[in-house]
């Protein structure tokens, strides 16, 4: 049996504890869901800023502000491969009025900032929404209706394989139908409303398919930490799943016996 | 037949706790007891497998990893299968990898773990490990413009200039091929409308379920080639490269977990019309 460092172990113990603890809710809002939802919320805040300093800030605005070469040299070397760049100032200055929001006297300052990212992303997601979601989305749905380029079917071992136009008049009349719905400047009413209708229906077909992806990722992420629990139930981790578990459900019951559940009137 | 509407109506509203003990049990006991389920690749896991067959020797393939533990049971089948089909090649290709999660890192140093017991990569030759920018899209932008400008180093600080398998890469159209396994914001989107569809670069993608209905379109345009859609796509990728893995083993519990939550579903349904008549009745 392979032998595992009292740190691997102390992690799988507090893994099973944590998940176990978030399983908990399934019975009711307890101290150990509470603990695990604060320890996760703590623990991801802290690691974004960690890495978001360690990764980005550092390396990148102090990596060629206090770069080798540069002016500031003898004052400090942040030594990142970067050269100096001046430039670099434009965003610590934007970054620390950002930060100023907290006083209120300089609270304007960081519309400054935010007007800067705003702006940035802006122009940066029209330019790659405008490319891939739209043009190249309308050229994709506007197919030749009777090439037959869409297959039925995949699977070739059904008699149903092979191109027809099937999809294409489906392509058509769904995207046109679903796209009407959403035109409100005409009443849809008779043959209009009952095409609409048709949209309607296609779009519920879609948040249909959403609901069952939505529900195959959460059990896909249940097997994942089943799988989790498994191996460290396992004599390697000294049984670290049976051990919380026993000890979630014993101070668990002794929890509900002082706090009763309150039944709804 | 009203004995048969009364223990419909009673299932129908049984206490929500009993639903989650036996979608749990659904799930737990294939996992406890494997059992073998026939895995038939589909057209957009087999469009991936296809598409990496097709890469010419020596290719230079950038994997990125975006996706963090919440999402690892789904997405790393799928980094895996796509490491170990490309290596198991023998064809030279050399792997890039980054990261658009700061987790990911993590991600791309477990899977490297567990290629490396089975095909003794040497870093820096074989692969290499440029690890995570922050940025999100503006990191795939700058991939596109200048790789060189958003990494200097490595994840392991090692100057990008010193790495031998880092010549004559600049730009993601260095690159003749990019998969990303991915779990959201930043993704597969980001991927497609800044790395892809400007450069031409042939993409797939690896997704969670969740995502899948809205990254089709991309697959449908071939925008990307194919893809990997939640863990049954990672399942037919493991099928396809004729590994079984943990997609494949968890297949069973998925199957069986869905077949719960129907059956609740049908049984909701049948309940609600049952209550709707009888209102209707008296």
């Amino acid at each position: 049996m392979e032998q595992l460092s009292f740190s691997t172990i102390l992690g799988a113990w507090i893994a099973a504890f944590l998940t176990l603890g978030i399983f908990s809710y399934l019975y009711r809002d307890n101290p150990f869901y509470k603990i695990a939802e604060h320890v996760f919320v703590g623990v991801s805040a802290a690691y974004w800023a960690a890495t978001f300093y360690w990764t980005q800030i550092y390396p990148n605005l102090f990596g060629r502000l206090f770069a080798v070469g540069g002016p500031f040299e003898n004052i400090y070397v942040i030594d990142k491969g970067h050269e100096f760049s001046v430039l670099y100032f434009f965003p610590l200055l934007l970054g620390i009025m950002m930060l100023l929001s907290v006083f209120k006297q300089f609270n304007w300052m960081a519309r400054w900032g935010i007007a800067y990212t705003v702006g940035i992303a802006a122009g940066l997601k029209a330019f790659g929404y405008l490319k891939s979601n739209v043009v190249e989305q309308i050229k994709a749905s506007a197919v030749d209706l009777f090439s037959g380029s869409m297959p039925f079917f995949y699977n070739d071992t059904t008699d149903w394989y092979g191109d027809t136009v099937f999809n294409n008049i489906v392509l058509l009349v769904g995207t046109i139908s679903a796209l009407m719905y959403f035109y409100f400047s005409k009443e849809q009413s008779g043959g209009y409303g009952r095409f609409t209708r048709l949209g309607v229906y296609f779009l519920m077909i879609s948040f249909g398919a959403s609901f069952g992806f939505a529900v195959m990722g959460r059990i896909s992420l249940l097997i994942g930490r089943f799988n989790d629990l498994i191996l460290f139930s396992g004599p390697s981790y000294d049984y670290g799943t049976f051990w919380m578990l026993g000890f979630i459900i014993a101070v668990l019951a002794y929890w509900s016996f002082k706090n009763p559940e309150k039944q709804e009137v | 037949m009203r004995t048969l509407e009364n223990i419909i109506l009673k299932l129908g509203s049984v206490d929500r706790r009993v639903i989650f003990v036996l979608i749990g049990l659904a799930v737990l006991v294939p996992l406890l007891r494997p059992v073998d389920l026939a895995i038939r690749p589909g057209e957009d896991s087999q469009k991936v497998y296809d598409t990496i067959e097709a890469m010419p020797e020596n290719s230079n393939i950038l994997i990125s990893f975006d996706y963090g533990p919440s999402t690892r049971p789904e997405i790393h089948p799928m980094t895996l299968g796509v490491m170990r089909h490309l290596l198991s090649q023998d064809r030279g290709h050399k792997i890039y990898i980054t990261c658009l999660w700061p987790d990911g890192l993590y991600m791309a140093k477990d899977a490297l773990e567990t290629i490396n017991e089975e095909y003794d990569l040497v870093k820096n030759e074989d692969y290499v490990l440029l690890g995570f920018r922050p940025g999100n899209e503006a990191i795939v932008k700058g991939l596109e413009s200048d790789l060189r400008k958003v990494f200097t180093v490595d994840a392991e600080q090692t100057p990008i200039d010193d790495i031998p398998m880092m010549e004559g890469i600049n730009s993601l159209n260095d690159f003749q091929f990019i998969f990303t396994g991915s779990a959201g914001y930043p993704g597969t989107f980001e991927w497609v409308q800044y790395g892809g569809d400007p450069t031409g670069v042939t993409l797939s993608s690896g997704t969670t379920s969740i995502q899948v209905n809205e990254v089709m379109p991309y697959v449908k345009n071939e925008q990307l080639k194919g893809i990997l859609a939640g863990m049954p796509g990672a399942a037919e990728y493991e099928a396809l490269i004729g590994i079984r893995g943990i997609a494949t083993n968890g297949m069973a519990a998925q199957s069986y977990g869905h077949i719960v939550i129907v059956l609740f579903i049908i049984l909701g349904n049948l309940a609600y019309f049952i209550t709707q008549r009888r209102e209707r009745k008296y």
